[in-house]
């Protein structure tokens, strides 16, 4: 009997071992990570920062950088041969493959193998005369010339007219269009409230000047425009496919959602909804055919993506959740590259409420518990943001130190000291502003002395996310602020942007990231009008500096720099918003990839990518 | 018989309303709606309000509610917001998915459970009969997606006896030979993980039954006229103990729909559970009332099969 005992619970003890080793994927699976979601209007290819860990043959410029950004292996190429991409997913994908209708990241990340893209970007993310098309600013009359490269075509044969320029245009802006697209930068283009009304039949600003160029003009022009912002759209449509089919069933259509055509490297020849994409290579890709005969992309399930790639079923995995690098980092058969992503995490503090009737920040520095910026700081000094980098996210995530994510090299500032932990620091701030502790029992109370409660609200996900609330909560504990949790609990990623939106009185502060897409201006989400910015903050100093960021006189980068700079210092100094972190994002490459590069400023060109094995290099651990 | 039959089903559409009526308001209650995840700097938020104007979404509930019902009553469930098809087109993808997967898992699920059960209540007692109890409590404890992942490891990237993920094989075109078979092959795996997990029920009844029966007066009757123990096991035994089983049959087949988030997930097999369960948190509301709505219907379809069945299998049993 007892035999048999110790038997079952050997047998009870490992599988809950497996269970405890397995538990946390699912976890993660169901996270909304923080409830980011980024969209890239240009291209979302490449990085800057890079470097070693254990150096393959990095391309080293930043000793800072925890991996490298670049991967050469060894080997003769083998001719063509299939690139088999795993997208790391737990859903299907959507798949709208088209550039002016999509809505969710893995359908774009799809479609970069097709790209119907017209600019390359620099660094920065600013356009470059590099790919198909060009840009000429002409700032004093708000007008914009896109001139296209001769000889360019469609992958079904197809040249690529001016036409093709203008179709996005009158899809996005017509009156049966149900994306996001339309919006305000939309509506900067002169015609485009006209003709989305129904009072022209056609947008009036866009104007074929001959066979090659067109000519966009604007209401008003900022530097935005060279990051594909202002309005101007960076994508090509096929018109001589999509024209004859009515906006409102573009969505279903074939064209969208089976064969679309494109102007890419690849181009998408099968499609298992949901599951997997076969694309092969463009014969009429105006940079050369590509040396791979195609791409598979399949959606691989985060529970299985590890050993995946350790058995060498994928050449590269794509959106890799960056928690698995403790499962993968010793396989050899991977290089893992890295590089930061356009994100940033941050602690928020309710400073005022949104008019949504004037559509306007209503800021009450005074009226507002967080009102006293010793106060606001000392959260920030509190906060061991450092450990929580190491010990949770295993230095995937790193502290920030600026609102602007350091990729944009440009306009980062990197002498920003930010708040980095002290909690000393942040113990002297509190009595400086008079939050004391009056009756002795270690927590301190507000300036009359009354009790001093302040309510933080933040979102649920997987079992670091609480962790990390709870840890939060025990440093500002530490220094002696009573911190409790909204609603009592973590809350749902809906709900939590419901009640922050709403300026619900329960929120005193909140932490939330934001992915920042390609165009560093920050005037969507600090502006006066601005309903993103949650914390409802603006004074006349930090108006003044955004609309100068977009100012005309910014077309001079150096002085748009300098305005970058005095925002981000002023925001640190005033802390209505605090960065917390920066992410790392991963791709796992198969030691049968000859070459390959996350580079932001020059990703791997995709005609360029060749096989050095007709089969997959296994791990041997 | 008919008669009741149809009574029941009249009585489903005054059920079905109600239900209806509940899950509308609750889905609107929930917080958020399908715009509140696409937000992004580069999002502008005079067009989400828009787009949410454009969808009705601000008109009180109770029109929303005859829009819909009006809509619904011709066939129309409207557009996924996730996914910007038809409700209809994307719930019939799943469903034939899950439909298959299911009636696979079925198939295996009896083709294991019901020998064993028979076995372990035959042989009650013997070490034969402890492997399978012992089988039993084993299956029955261990959570969904330990026994997925670890059938996954070993079959799947181990052994490589079957496919990873997915449903189909992408270099096959629709309705080939092999694209069928290729089908097949890829439900093999997350049907017999399914089928191993729910074995427990059947097995158990199954013996039990069997046990119980062995000492019956028709048993013994049986046995003291000469008949050999193998055939009064098959011929009388044997039918009798099926009783419960089929007294759950209705809901088996209904439930051929409902398919599991966690094999599916794990699996990377696109079916029903993970499109409801991603609808909700999406709040894609057309999609969670459409699957709402048929997975009641399939719920009081399968109670009513069941009734019917029993009736046919066990003649003492009349539906009046």
């Amino acid at each position: 009997m007892s035999k048999k005992l110790w038997g079952l619970l050997a047998l009870l003890l490992a599988f809950m071992l497996v269970l405890a080793a397995c538990n946390g994927d699912e976890k993660e699976t169901s996270s909304t990570d923080e409830g980011t979601k980024t969209e890239d209007t240009t291209k979302s290819e490449g990085n800057e920062e890079g470097t070693e860990e254990e150096a393959e043959e990095p391309a080293a410029e930043d000793s800072d950088a925890l991996f490298p950004l670049s991967v050469e292996n060894e080997g003769d190429a083998i001719s063509g041969g299939t690139l088999k991409v795993a997208m790391s997913k737990d859903e299907p994908f959507q798949g709208i493959f088209s550039y002016v209708l999509y809505e969710d990241a893995y359908d774009a990340e799809i479609l970069a193998y097709a790209s119907n893209s017209l600019f390359e970007t620099d660094g920065d993310f600013l356009l470059t005369d590099e790919g198909i098309a060009s840009m000429e600013v002409d700032q004093d009359n708000n007008k914009v010339l896109v001139k296209i490269r001769e000889g360019v075509k469609w992958s079904d044969g197809e040249p690529l007219k001016v036409e093709d320029l203008i179709q996005p245009y009158l899809i996005i802006g017509h009156k049966d269009y149900t994306g996001v697209r339309y919006d305000v930068d939309f509506q900067n283009i002169i015609g485009a409230v006209e003709y989305h009304d129904g009072k022209a039949d056609t947008i009036s600003g866009l104007k074929k000047l001959d066979e090659t160029t067109l000519e966009i003009s604007f209401n008003k022009l900022s530097p935005a425009i060279f990051s594909g912002g202002d309005g101007i759209w960076t994508y090509a449509e096929p018109s001589h496919i999509v024209k004859d089919i009515p906006v409102a069933e573009l969505v279903e259509s074939d064209a969208v959602r089976k064969n679309p055509v494109t102007l890419g490297a690849f181009i998408i020849d099968k499609i298992v909804p949901g599951e997997s994409v076969q694309l092969v290579a463009n014969e009429n890709y105006w940079k050369g055919k590509p040396k791979l005969d195609g791409v598979l992309i399949k959606v691989v399930p985060t529970s299985s993506i590890s050993v995946a790639l350790q058995q060498g079923e994928y050449d590269v995995a794509i959106s890799f959740n960056a928690s698995k690098m403790e499962e993968v980092k010793d396989f050899d058969n991977i290089d893992i590259l890295g590089r930061q992503e356009l994100y940033y995490s941050y602690l928020g503090f309710k400073l005022g409420k949104y008019d949504y009737d004037n559509s306007v920040v209503v800021t009450d520095v005074e009226g507002s518990k967080m009102g006293d910026v010793k106060l606001r700081q000392a959260m920030g000094y509190a906060l061991d943001v450092e450990q929580v980098a190491e010990v949770f996210y295993n230095n995937l995530r790193e502290r920030a130190n600026s609102l602007i994510p350091p990729v944009f090299a440009s306009f980062y500032d990197d002498s920003l000291e930010g708040y980095t932990y002290d909690p000393d620091k942040a113990a002297a701030l509190l009595d400086e502003a008079g939050f004391k502790d009056v009756d002795g029992d270690g927590i301190r109370e507000d300036k009359e002395g009354k009790p001093f409660e302040i309510k933080f609200a933040t979102m649920s996900g997987d079992d670091i996310a609480e962790d990390i609330t709870q840890f939060y909560m025990q440093n500002w504990k530490d220094v002696g602020l009573n911190v409790t949790l909204t609603t009592g609990r973590t809350i749902e990623f809906n709900s939590f942007y419901d009640k922050v939106q709403a300026d619900d009185p329960e929120i005193d502060i909140f932490m939330a990231a934001w992915g920042t897409g390609t165009n560093p201006s920050p005037a969507g989400l600090y502006s006066k009008t601005a309903e993103y910015n949650f914390s409802r903050y603006s004074s006349d100093f930090l108006e003044e500096t955004l609309t100068n960021i977009d100012s005309p006189k910014a077309f001079d980068a150096d002085y748009r720099a300098e305005q970058f700079r005095a925002w981000q210092e002023y925001m640190a100094e005033q802390a209505p918003i605090i960065p917390t972190m920066y992410r790392y994002e991963l791709v796992p490459v198969n030691k049968r990839v000859k070459n390959w590069n996350i580079d932001y400023a020059n990703p791997t060109e995709l005609q360029d990518i060749e096989l050095v094995s007709d089969t997959a290099v296994k791990s041997t651990k | 018989m008919w008669k009741t039959i149809v009574r029941r089903v009249l009585i489903m559409i005054p059920q079905l309303f109600v239900l209806s009526l509940l899950i509308f308001i609750m889905a609107k209650q929930l917080p958020g709606d399908p715009f509140t995840g696409l937000l992004t700097p580069d999002t502008d938020p005079n067009r989400i309000e828009e787009l949410r104007e454009l969808a009705g979404l601000n008109d009180p509930w109770y029109v929303q509610y005859v829009n819909w019902i009006v809509n619904a009553a011709q066939g129309d469930l409207g557009k996924s917001y996730t996914y910007k098809i038809k409700v209809s087109t994307l719930i019939g993808e799943r469903a034939l998915n899950t439909f298959w997967l299911s009636l696979v898992s079925v198939i295996i699920l009896y083709l294991i459970a019901i020998p064993l059960g028979v076995l372990a209540g035959r042989y009650q007692d013997t070490f034969l009969d402890k492997i399978v109890v012992f089988y039993s409590f084993v299956t029955y404890a261990i959570p969904t997606f330990v026994l997925a992942l670890i059938f996954l490891f070993i079959f799947g990237y181990q052994l490589h006896w079957f496919p990873t993920v997915g449903s189909v094989d992408i270099k096959y075109d629709t309705g080939t030979a092999g694209y069928i078979w290729s089908k097949l092959y890829h439900m093999l795996l997350p049907a017999f993980t399914t089928a191993v997990l729910g074995t427990t029920a059947v097995v158990q009844y199954l013996r039990s039954e069997i046990i119980d029966a062995k000492s019956l007066d028709y048993v013994r009757t049986a046995r003291s006229k000469g008949i050999p123990v193998n055939k009064v096991y098959s011929r009388h035994i044997f039918r009798n103990s099926l009783l419960p089983i089929a007294a759950f049959l209705g809901f088996t087949i209904t439930g051929l729909l409902a398919g599991s988030i966690f094999i599916e997930t794990i699996f990377g097999y696109p079916g029903m559970g993970q499109l409801f369960i991603s609808s909700l948190v999406s709040r894609d509301y057309s999609v969670i009332t459409a699957l709402v709505m048929l997975f009641g219907f399939l719920a009081l379809l399968g109670s009513l099969l069941s009734d019917i069945i029993m009736s046919i299998v066990d003649p003492r049993i009349r539906i009046e």
